[in-house]
Order: C-alpha cells, then structure tokens, then sequence
C-alpha cells in the first residue's frame, strides 16, 4: 500500500484500502484496491503544499503545548494536562501496536502498571530516582508485554486481544495480594522528584514540560519507526500476514517485538504517572482503565500522527475541563465510540482535519 | 472426601453460569469473528431486568422468561442497528462492543438482590444441595440440551455449522449467512439473559458484574477453542471446578488467578483450545 513511498502516518490521508479502522484482514477489502490516488493539483504541487502544511502543523501544536504554563492556566488545568500527557504516552505505544501492525491489545493499562510499580519498588528498596529508574521500568514493561505475547500472539489476534485483558485483571489480583511489597490494596508511595539538572521538578510547571517533552519524544519516535522500513514490515504483517510469512518476515518475531515496544511506550508513562500521582494502586492499573485506553486510541485514531493526542484530550482532559458528569462522559464515549467507528473509521482527528480541507476547498 | 464432593457440587452452579455466557460468545465469535466485550453486560441486564421485576411482584420463574426475551431482545436490536455494519472487519464490531460495554452500564452501582426463590437444602449422604442451585444446574443443563440437539440434529443446525466452516461456500450454497448472523446475537444474548436471571438467585449483583463475568466467559471460550460449543461446555466445567476447588482448598484471594493461569496454561500446550476450535470467518 506505500507504493508511493507514504510513511504511513501524516495528516493526509494514504493512498490504497479504503478507510477502515480495523485490521485489514478482510478479504473483500484486499480484492477491491482502488488505483493509488495522485493529489488533486498534480504531484508535485500536491506534495509541496502537504508538506508544508505538515511541518507548519507540527510547529503550532509544539509551541501550543510548550507554551501552556506561561497563559496562567491554574493549578488544575497543569494537573489534568499532565496526566492527559502521562496516558497520551502510553496511546503512541498502542497506535504503533494496533495502527502499523495492528494488534489490538485491551491491556495496555497493566503495561503502565508494571512501569509504575518497577519505579515504586525500586525507589522503596534502592532509592533509585526517576532517571535511573526510568530505563528499567520501560524494561519490564516490554518484559511483560513479551511473557504476555509469547503464548498468545503464537495463535491468533483474538486470543491476543482476551489474553491482554485478562492479564489486566491478573496483574491487578497479584498486586493486591502482594502484601508489603507491593503494598496490597493500599498501594504504594513514591518519593517526590526532586531537582534535575538545577531544575526543581517537584514545581507542577517544570513537570508538566517534562512530561511534554517526553510526549513529543513518543510522537517523534512513533513517526520514525512507522516512516521506517520497520514500520513497512509491520504494515506489511497487518494487511497480509501469509503474505508477509511467504515473502520471508518473521511474523511471530515481528508481532512480539512490536507488542515490547509498545509496552516500552506504556512503561515509561507508568513512571512519569507514578512520580506524578505521587501514590499508585491496583485500581489504577486494572480491566477499566485498559478499556478507556483502547477507547481512547480508537476515537483519536489509530493511524494518524496526532490521533492518540487527540483522543487523549477528548477522553481525558475534555470532561475534567469542561466539568462533565462522569456518568455522561461514559455514555457519550460509548456512542461516540460506536459512531466514529461505523461514520469515521480514521478517527476523530482525522475527521476533523477533513471537515478543515473541505471548508479550506469551499472558500477557494 | 464428603468435603471434596460438596465443593464440586458447590461448584457446579458457577461453572453453570461460565457454560451459559461462554455459549453465547464462542457461537458469535464462531460465525462473526466479532470478541464480544459486551456479553458480560447482557448478563448484567438479564439480572436486573429479574430483580426489577420479582421486586415489583413478579413470580421468579416468569420474571426469568421475561428477562430471557427482554435480553434477547436487547441483543437483536444491537444486532441490527450497530453490530450489522462491522461484519466486514470483526475487529471494528469488538471495539464497538467494548463501547457498549461502557455504555451499558448506565444503572447506579448499589447492590441488587432478590429473595431466593426456591428455598430448602436436601441431604444426600453427607453432601448438603442447596434447592436453588440444583436449579440452576437443571436450567443450564435444559438450554445445553436445546442447544446441543438443534446444532447437531436440525437443519438449522447444519447450516450454522456449514456457515462457521466456511461462509463463503455456505452462502453459496443458498443458506442466509446473514440471518444467521442475527439468530446468533438473538440466542447468544438471550442465554446470557438466562445466566443473568440465575445468577441474581444465587447471589446479589451490582451493575459491573458484567466485567468480571466476561473474563471468565472469555476464558471457557478460549480453553474450549473458540466457536465450539462442546468445548464452552467442557470448559466451563471444568473452570468452575477450578474456581470451587480453589476457593475451598487453595487461598481463596487468588481464585480467579487460578483460572487464568490455567487459562494461559492451555493455551501454552493447545493453543487451539481443548476441543480445537476456528480462526474466525476470513470474511462475511
């Protein structure tokens, strides 16, 4: 399908299958390839101006989440956007999953768990900080995404899909059951921050740009890892698995190494969530919040850039903001859910980026 | 060994519960490929819909068909008006059911429990039978029953069968794919209505029951191979006991642990499930 050379993620939309939100597994859908579309105004000039665009895109949301902390936006609008951040981390690790290799995965919650109770411990019993903690909690978490891949991802997607969720609630019954290790139902605590490199982190400021700049990280990696030959072998494994195995890629290695990569993605939120929360529970990390990240992921959509943010905001910086019956907020995610996946199957942001060229078309 | 007999009986009603739901998802996910996340919630609306009416005055046994019908009703309609349109890419039907699981949820999370409506213990040597739960057991097994004789000897049976082993050709061949689809997510949801309504007997629910209940029914499902019947039954069986034995012997926080590391264990050895089971339909 990158037959022109498309990395597979961008704002516009790529050239080949029709769009769909699912694994491309269907036959019907791999029978019926429309020609490669060519943009409107000719090649070049097409290119030209998307480009631009991209790069002027990119700019604008930098310097909106950077800039944030300098329009006095209080002291809870900081905490809500640095947990937003904190889970937007973990939803690049899940696009790149389900949207390059597309292995849809509802435990990604219990990634992050692991990540986070790595930290906690660590911190507990070697007083390691969150530098030094940081490369191991993203190791255990794609530890665990590898114990958790290896027997399931061996069979087939839907395995992998019942397996994910019930390793969340398995993970949630060890640490409630871990006694003081873990710290049981109660959970544990974790120590502040403190200074890096002469910055006090423990300012809500300073944290929120960490978590920012660790969130452009994701992103930067999630869009050199997909415009990268990897990333073509794992599209190729999404849209054809036999396909892919005849032509001599070694799927089941593939779809493992994937699934720690994304756990390394989820990891690395478990900790900056932990030293932000400042407490972590089993609750935290158990079948609901897996759901809502999942949720997330498919609303923003999958297979674009700025989707996972997108459905980062909507599901979790939206309804805090806006002051949102929790109970509403479900049942306006359940439709909205049902509705982008059968009306917009690209996600939400990408509808919105169509609705922006199709107004931008009607005033020219 | 009258203890180890009284918790297999003990058991046996809960692994009642894991055969009715796991039924239900292994046939959907048989014909559809769709992993239905918002089984669990048909379950918990079978409960409810029983404890609305039994606390309004209803005799429990027609609450029971009425939460049957109502259930499978539910599952009909989503049928029709959401599940219809995912057919192309199954995995589009399981997010919107995570969706709906979500969305389902919508009563107040308070505890609801109805009077057991069977009361008395029989004594059967040393082993104590709860009449309620002898029930149970006797209803799941009268919808096994059902179950296993229209799949294996009607028609309809056949052309299910024909329809998971091969869509395309069944189609072919004259049978209404399509109608079959729907008559899944009406039986399918109509015995989680069931499960439901036994289930609030037995003990008390609250509206998150769905979760919990769907892992296990995920679980039957997957060790039974998914899309076989047999293998849900057997399955669910044999989870139940797991679950009774490990309340009873092991250290009963870590029961539903048990079942999940057997779960994976399974897998590890037969990845198809017990009883072997399909990838799913290539296309619908």
């Amino acid at each position: 399908m990158s037959s022109n050379g498309d990395p597979g993620y961008g704002t516009h939309p790529l050239p080949g299958p029709p769009p769909q939100a699912g694994e491309g597994n269907s036959l019907r859908s791999r029978q019926n390839l429309p020609p490669p579309s060519r943009g409107r105004a000719g090649v070049g000039a097409a290119d030209a101006r998307g480009s631009r665009e991209t790069v002027v895109a990119a700019a604008v949301l930098v310097l909106v989440l950077v800039g944030v902390p300098w329009l006095n936006p209080g002291y809870r609008f900081l905490s809500v956007a640095i947990s937003t951040g904190t889970v937007a981390i973990t939803l690049y690790g899940l696009a790149l999953l389900f949207g390059q290799a597309g292995i849809m995965s509802v435990g990604h919650a219990a990634l992050m768990g692991v990540g986070a109770y790595t930290a906690a411990i660590l911190s507990m019993r070697l007083g390691m900080g969150l530098w030094s903690a940081l490369p191991f909690s993203m190791f255990m978490a794609a530890l665990a995404a590898a114990l958790i891949g290896l027997p399931a991802l061996r069979v087939s997607g839907h395995h992998f899909v019942i397996i994910t969720y019930a390793f969340c609630t398995l993970l949630a019954i060890v640490l409630t059951n871990g006694g003081s290790f873990t710290g049981g139902a109660t959970g544990l605590d974790v120590e502040p921050v403190g200074t890096v490199l002469g910055i006090n982190m423990d300012r809500l400021r300073n944290y929120y740009l960490l978590v920012i700049a660790a969130l452009l990280a994701s992103m930067l990696a999630t869009y050199l890892i997909s415009a990268s030959g990897y990333g073509r072998t794992l599209r190729s494994i999404r849209e054809n698995e036999p396909l892919a195995r005849a032509v001599g890629i070694n799927t089941g290695l593939h779809k493992v190494g994937a699934f720690m990569m994304s756990g390394a993605f989820a990891g690395a939120a478990g900790i900056f969530q932990a030293y932000y929360l400042r407490h972590i529970s089993p609750t935290l990390y158990g079948g609901l919040p897996s759901l809502y990240i999942a949720m997330s992921v498919m609303l923003g959509g999958a297979r674009t850039l700025y989707g996972p943010l997108g459905g980062a905001i909507i599901v979790n910086f939206l309804p805090e903001i806006l002051n949102i019956d929790p109970v509403d907020s479900r049942i306006a995610y359940g439709a909205g859910l049902v509705a982008v996946i059968l009306l917009l199957p690209r996600g939400m942001v990408d509808g919105l980026i169509g609705l922006y060229r199709w107004a931008a078309r009607q005033r020219a | 060994m009258e203890i180890f007999v009284q918790q297999l009986v003990n058991s046996l009603s809960m692994a009642a519960i894991f055969v009715l739901i796991g039924i239900g998802i292994t046939l959907i996910f048989g014909l559809t490929g769709i992993i239905n996340f918002a089984h669990g919630e048909f379950l918990m609306l079978g409960g409810v819909f029983t404890w609305l009416l039994v606390s309004n005055g209803v005799n429990f046994f027609l609450a029971l068909i009425a939460a049957i019908v109502l259930v499978g009703l539910v599952g009909l309609l989503l049928e029709r008006a959401v599940f219809r349109f995912t057919l192309e890419r199954p995995m589009n039907g399981f997010i919107i059911s995570l969706g709906l699981s979500v969305f389902i949820r919508l009563w107040n999370s308070y505890q609801k429990s109805i009077p057991s409506p069977v009361e008395g213990v029989w004594q059967i040597g040393g082993v104590r039978i709860i009449a309620m739960r002898a029930v149970v057991v006797a209803l799941t097994a009268a919808a096994v029953a059902l179950t296993f004789f229209t799949i294996s000897r009607s028609r309809y049976g056949l052309a299910l069968r024909a329809s998971v082993a091969d869509l395309e050709t069944a189609r072919l061949m004259g049978i209404p794919v399509r109608r079959y689809v729907t008559g899944v997510f009406l039986y399918g949801s109509a015995l989680a209505g069931l499960g439901g309504a036994l289930m609030i007997a037995l003990f008390p629910i609250t509206p998150f029951v769905g979760q919990d209940v769907v892992v296990g029914g995920f679980a039957v499902a997957l060790i039974g191979g998914l899309g076989n019947v047999a293998g849900a039954v057997v399955a669910g069986t044999v989870l139940g006991f797991a679950d009774g034995l490990a309340a009873g012997y092991g250290q009963p926080e870590w029961t539903e642990a048990y079942s999940f590391a057997l779960m994976i264990l399974i897998l590890l050895v037969r990845p198809q499930g017990l009883l072997g089971g399909t990838e799913g339909p290539a296309s619908v």
